[in-house]
């Protein structure tokens, strides 16, 4: 009844409004509906496949509530309506097909200057209420808890268990009707455990002796040797170099956005830190702001190319400022994408424009972060040690001088409008800059705390306007479009972190206040993310499957008792992936058969709850570091400056090769080596016929087969070269097949006449997938 | 992550879906490798019927002149010199009064589409031809344009139009690269993958050669004969089948042995395919002898053979930019590039194949009506012309037009993400449903844009 009553009230009361507005209604009707529904409704009703704006057109209330810029339209205003200005063209373009004829602007005019009568009365959808975020229920996702430990079964209770994990990972294959494979062999852990740790495969040499101590403790010594050797910080310094998207020089070098010649320095502060296992806490905090701690060594100046080395668009002064501000913050975006996807495994960047659609990160969330890098200023910065005034000094001057030049260059064409003296001022300029001492000083690509806006007062040309001694809130820009800001949000940390006390960052750019809290207040998260790369990196497969997502849309772990435990226990041993590394490799799990299993693969055909270790192909940097050392080429020396992959006499371990964002290398990128252009969560591994065409026939593969021939020529027979060479490629003696298989093969070569038999018969060897393979 | 697992589940194409449900991969017979092999892939699975088989993109490199080339504004004459209100746009550089064009311009074919006396040779195939003078982007300068051209968005990052293609649509010739891009080495990195599994990433030829050998790294042994390799790669694959055998069974090391012959077979297939020497003088004649329309002889060759995208690049570096003489460049640089483009819409329509084959001819922008230096022009995003042929669209049309100077399209306008759109439809995608999960978020091609232009379809 009461239902009934309702909606005849409703009727009565649009009738009454008809009656009285009849003439506004026909004016609406005929005028001002159609059109709307022709040429607005596409993008701005109900039924719109995608809500454009967040504007809905198709009610009175939606237009007066308007949509991401505010108000469509204010009744009785309409030069300050935002709709007619559209209509308009003025800011926005609307419709985008085309602009409507004046007649139809007109009619717009008129209507809303009469109050824009509109009897399209609706509830605004409940979707935009859903749409904000639901913060205290958003608190309790898993990820977002503290870590804890879990009291266990004894791990005798479990024979198979030799550590804590083991006992994690023995119950769910219980549950899932699977058992734990056969321990690997010790010629196949060896192998597995080299490469694992140091990149490199072992000698024939080092493998008997494993394979014959009679030690029992022979494995965790193993593994003690690795983690000390020097070749440890190689390998586990690239994995985070993933994560870093380290890189040498921008998508495009230009003007503005010359290479980073001391970007190196980066890369071997990382291969240090791993060696020396500083503790994962303290390595994020110095990557983010070395230079603010209160024991700060200007050697450690390079960890702060984490986001000194990050990739900048040029910056073309002639361009207008609403252009140069969209590359400004692209850059900014990308720097909030590094940390947040890097460190905390949170898609913050999806918050650009819009709130995070699953995840607790508003739109003013992601601005708060990025205003730490809008006031993050990426510069070169002395190594030795002086004053900080003569410090901004000779930063100013390096990032000045570039940008001088190009501003002489483009107001000497004789189509910019200047006059001489104003280049007589810029000369002179340049010139006092050039003077600036230190400028040959050692230097390291970093970051100085200045706030950065974009000057476009001069309509000709867009100067970047930094300010030493001060920090840029940003606004938030709507729908991601600089020349829309809406309200200026303080610097400070993502809110679902927060105790209801929004904490503004506001020592100098906010870069310590901004780790310290990714690791006070979240550091469950940073510990959670961290452990299951690693893990990730030793397994092949991390626990939680989108290790730089662990936000809704990204998988949940497959073991998060074992992910909550072993993170828990990581920080209680001072955050040391070495202990890490130990806990891991000592584990039954890592040190089960990779062998094949009919059943278990029917049941877990990803082997996603470890009843074998995963057998892996080699990425590219190991490939080609253990041909070289297969074939006595590799050079061992460590750090330095890069050098071209493709180089004839680079012999050096393929870290040390040149990283460009620009040129990418097509021999790594064949074999799945990540864009540096941004933040890479983990390898894609491809195989393709193009990386089968290089080891048939590329000059490295022709000079690798060729070294290792030569030391098998003087042998005394084909039988005595066969051996050594499956020993110094494959670790192993061959077998009764391959040692029939090769004798053949080299014996058809010398019938044919063949020059170079070894030659041919040891490329084919390197190329097999036997050596590209680990068990 | 950096080595692999065998048995990811995460991120297959829909091609690699379809190819694990046709059945695991057979082990291929050496001799029948040996003898040659021209494999067909599993057919894709489409969103609607395809009207091309395969994309021949054109790309001119820096920006050509709408306004000299395709879109006739008489009024430039009427205002030389002067800069009315609606030219006052801001583009990359300082501009001055309205420049005309210095060339006439024609009505063509049947349908009397207007095209420069400078371009004879696209003059004559304009009823085979879509002319849309309405597009736009959203960058003026040359890398954030050419991004959005190529992938939809001006960043550096994001996966292009043809490894789209190869993600959606996989290849039809396993011999060869299902996205062959034809460039100087230079060109930047406008075929990437992105955030698609590298296979997809276009595969370079170097188009300032002639010889396959070095229009791609690594093609052809310089020391071993092919008997001797055949022989090498027989004995490989022995190896790797006994070492197979052992481990009962394992995609990935399939996987190797298959590329392996491919890898062996392509070496062939591909000699064979980008030797132009095959093809009768009177046909390379048709074509022209320059770097460009070799490219686009290979072109031809390419979709016979089954390659579904082909980049062609006008380059090396950004010839089309013309900043200043225009009048000078354009005379210099048009009559190749409209003899090349114009002989292979002819050949590819005598071969039948034109209907299956859609050809796209654009910039990453136009130019400016107003002059630069006096007698050149700046970039222009707001408004320029492209075109295509073929596979799926109206011929004889034209779609939309720019304001009276040209500088702005007005009617009809159509962006990068609604030709983007547009062409993956004739291709039989729907630019919302070719997704790719990353970063959190399921990202397509056209971002959250694009409409089908169905205006010109067929």
């Amino acid at each position: 009844m009461r239902w009934v009553l309702g909606v005849a009230v409703v009727c009565m009361g649009n009738a009454v409004l008809f009656a009285q507005d009849s003439e506004e209604e026909i004016f609406f009707e005929k005028k001002i509906r159609p059109i709307l529904v022709d040429h607005c409704y596409k993008c701005h009703s109900k039924d719109s496949k995608s809500l454009k704006g967040g504007l809905l057109l198709d009610s009175r209330q939606g237009l007066r509530k308007g949509g991401d810029s505010g108000p469509a339209l204010l009744p009785g205003n309409a030069d300050g309506s935002l709709l007619l200005e559209a209509l308009r063209y003025q800011s926005l373009e609307m419709p985008p097909s085309g602009k409507l004829p004046e007649s139809v602007i007109g009619d717009f005019k008129v209507w809303i200057t009469r109050g824009a009568y509109d009897p399209r009365d609706v509830k605004l959808d409940k979707n935009s209420d859903a749409k904000t975020i639901n913060w205290s229920e958003s608190k309790k996702w898993w990820a977002f808890q503290p870590v804890q430990r879990y009291s266990v079964a004894k791990k005798s209770d479990i024979p198979w268990a030799k550590k804590k994990t083991d006992v994690f990972i023995f119950r769910k294959l219980q549950s899932k009707g699977l058992r734990p494979s056969i321990p690997a062999t010790r010629r196949t852990l060896i192998r597995r455990a080299s490469f694992d740790l140091t990149g490199l495969p072992p000698s024939f040499q080092q493998t008997e002796s494993f394979v014959n101590s009679k030690d029992p403790d022979a494995y965790e010594i193993l593994i003690d040797r690795l983690l000390a050797s020097s070749h440890y910080g190689e390998r586990w310094g690239r994995h985070w170099l993933d994560v870093a998207r380290w890189a040498e020089d921008n998508p495009t070098v230009e003007a503005t956005n010359p290479p980073y010649p001391d970007s190196w320095k980066y890369r071997d502060w990382v291969i240090q830190a791993i060696n020396d296992d500083v503790p994962y806490d303290q390595f994020i905090r110095m990557q983010l702001a070395a230079d603010l701690l209160p024991d700060f060594d200007r050697k450690d100046l390079p960890a702060l190319g984490y986001i000194g080395t990050g990739p900048v668009y040029h910056k073309d002064p002639r361009l207008s400022r609403h252009v140069i501000e969209t590359f400004a913050s692209d850059d900014w975006d990308e720097r909030v994408d590094a940390v947040s996807r890097g460190l905390l495994g949170l898609t913050v960047g999806c918050a650009r424009c819009h709130d995070h659609k699953f995840d607790p990160i508003s739109v003013q969330d992601y601005y708060a972060l990025a205003g730490v890098f809008s006031s993050s200023w990426e510069v070169n910065r002395p190594l030795v040690d002086m004053a900080q005034d003569e410090e901004e000094r000779l930063i100013w001057a390096q990032d000045r001088i570039p940008r001088l030049k190009l501003a002489i260059d483009l107001l000497g064409l004789p189509a910019t409008p200047s006059t001489p003296e104003q280049i007589d001022a810029l000369k002179r300029e340049l010139e006092s800059l050039e003077k600036t001492p230190h400028l040959d000083a050692p230097m390291a690509r970093a970051v100085y705390d200045a706030g950065i806006w974009i000057d476009g007062s001069d309509p000709d040309f867009t100067w970047m306007d930094i300010r030493i001694g001060e920090a840029r809130d940003l606004p938030i820009f709507i729908r991601g479009n600089v020349s829309n800001p809406g309200e200026i949000v303080p610097r400070r940390f993502l809110s679902v972190f927060s105790e209801g006390d929004d904490q503004k960052f506001d020592r100098g750019a906010g870069r310590l206040e901004l780790a310290n809290s990714i690791l006070e207040k979240a550091g469950a998260l940073v510990a959670r993310v961290i452990v299951n790369r690693v893990w990730g990196w030793h397994f092949g497969n991390p626990l939680v499957r989108t290790p730089s997502n662990f936000g809704v849309q990204g998988e949940k772990p497959t073991h998060p008792e074992l992910l909550d435990d072993l993170s828990a226990r990581f920080v209680e041993n001072r955050w040391s992936l070495k202990w890490l590394h130990r806990e891991i490799m000592l584990s039954s799990a890592y040190q089960q058969s990779s062998s094949y299993h009919e059943t278990a693969v029917a049941i877990d055909p990803d082997n996603k709850w470890l009843w074998r270790m995963t057998p892996r192909r080699l990425d590219f940097e190991s490939w080609r570091d253990a041909l070289l050392v297969v074939t006595d080429s590799l050079d061992t020396t460590l750090g330095g400056p890069s050098l071209e992959l493709d180089m004839e006499d680079n012999f050096r371990r393929t870290v040390y090769a040149k990283v460009s964002r620009s040129q990418v290398n097509p021999l790594m990128r064949m074999y799945d080596f990540p864009d540096a252009t941004e933040h890479s969560p983990s390898r894609e591994i491809t195989t393709t016929p193009l990386q089968q065409l290089f080891v048939l026939n590329s000059q490295f593969m022709v000079d690798r087969a060729e070294e290792l021939a030569e030391s098998v020529r003087s042998m005394k027979d084909s039988q005595t070269a066969i051996e050594f060479l499956f020993r110094k490629v494959l670790g192993i003696s061959p077998d009764e097949n391959q040692r029939e298989l090769s004798q053949s093969f080299v014996q058809e070569l010398n019938q044919s006449g063949t020059e170079d038999v070894w030659s041919v018969y040891c490329q084919a060897l390197l190329g097999t997938n036997a050596f590209i393979f680990v068990e | 992550m950096t080595s692999t697992n065998l048995s990811q589940d995460s991120h297959c194409s829909r091609r690699e879906m379809v190819a694990s449900l046709a059945g695991g991969l057979g082990l291929v017979g050496l001799s029948g490798m040996l003898q040659g092999r021209t494999g067909k892939a599993s057919s894709p699975v489409l969103d609607f019927p395809a009207k091309t088989k395969s994309v021949i993109f054109l790309f001119m490199t820096g920006g050509p002149s709408h306004l000299d080339l395709l879109d006739p504004k008489p009024a430039l004459h009427k205002y030389a010199g002067q800069r009315p209100k609606s030219t006052q746009l801001r583009t990359e550089r300082v501009t001055g009064g309205l420049l005309p064009s210095p060339w006439k311009f024609k009505a063509c074919g049947q349908s009397g589409t207007e095209v420069s006396e400078l371009l004879p040779g696209i003059g004559s195939c304009v009823d085979d031809i879509c002319l849309i003078r309405s597009m736009y982007t959203f960058n003026p300068t040359h890398t954030p344009a050419r991004n959005l051209m190529h992938s939809g968005n001006i960043a550096s990052t994001r996966p292009t139009l043809g490894a789209w293609a190869s993600y959606g649509l996989g290849t039809e010739n396993e011999d060869l690269p299902a996205f062959v891009v034809l460039s100087h080495p230079r060109s930047g990195k406008l075929w990437r993958a992105g955030f698609l599994p590298s296979e997809h990433q276009g595969t370079l030829f170097d188009q300032q050669e002639t010889s396959p050998d070095k229009m791609i790294r690594y093609l052809r042994n310089a020391h071993l004969d092919r008997a001797v390799q055949q022989k090498q790669v027989h004995f490989l694959q022995q190896l790797n089948q006994v070492h197979l055998r052992s481990r009962d069974t394992s995609p990935f090391l399939e996987a190797r042995i298959k590329a392996m012959e491919t890898a062996f077979r392509m070496q062939f297939a591909a000699s064979e395919a980008f030797d132009t020497s095959h093809e009768p003088q009177y046909i390379r004649s048709q074509y022209g002898e320059n770097p460009f329309a070799n490219s686009c002889l290979l072109a031809r060759r390419l979709v016979e053979r089954g390659v579904r995208y082909i980049h062609v690049f006008s380059g090396p570096g950004q010839p089309w930019d013309d900043h200043d003489k225009i009048k000078e460049n354009l005379e210099g640089r048009c009559p190749e590039m409209d003899t090349a483009v114009a002989a292979l819409i002819r050949d590819l329509k005598q071969r039948g194949l034109l209907d299956e084959t859609l050809v796209v001819w654009t910039g990453e922008f136009g130019r400016t009506p107003v002059s630069e230096a006096g007698d050149g022009r700046d970039h222009n995003p707001y408004g320029f012309s492209v075109w295509m042929a073929g596979g799926g669209v109206k011929g004889g049309m034209v779609l939309g037009s720019t304001d009276e100077f040209g500088f702005q399209a007005v009617e009809n306008r159509i962006n990068v993400h609604d030709l983007h759109a547009t062409i993956l439809h004739l291709m039989g995608l729907d630019h919302e449903k070719l997704t790719y999960r990353y970063a959190g978020r399921d990202f397509r091609l056209t971002d959250v844009e694009g409409r089908v232009v169905n205006e010109i379809l067929t």
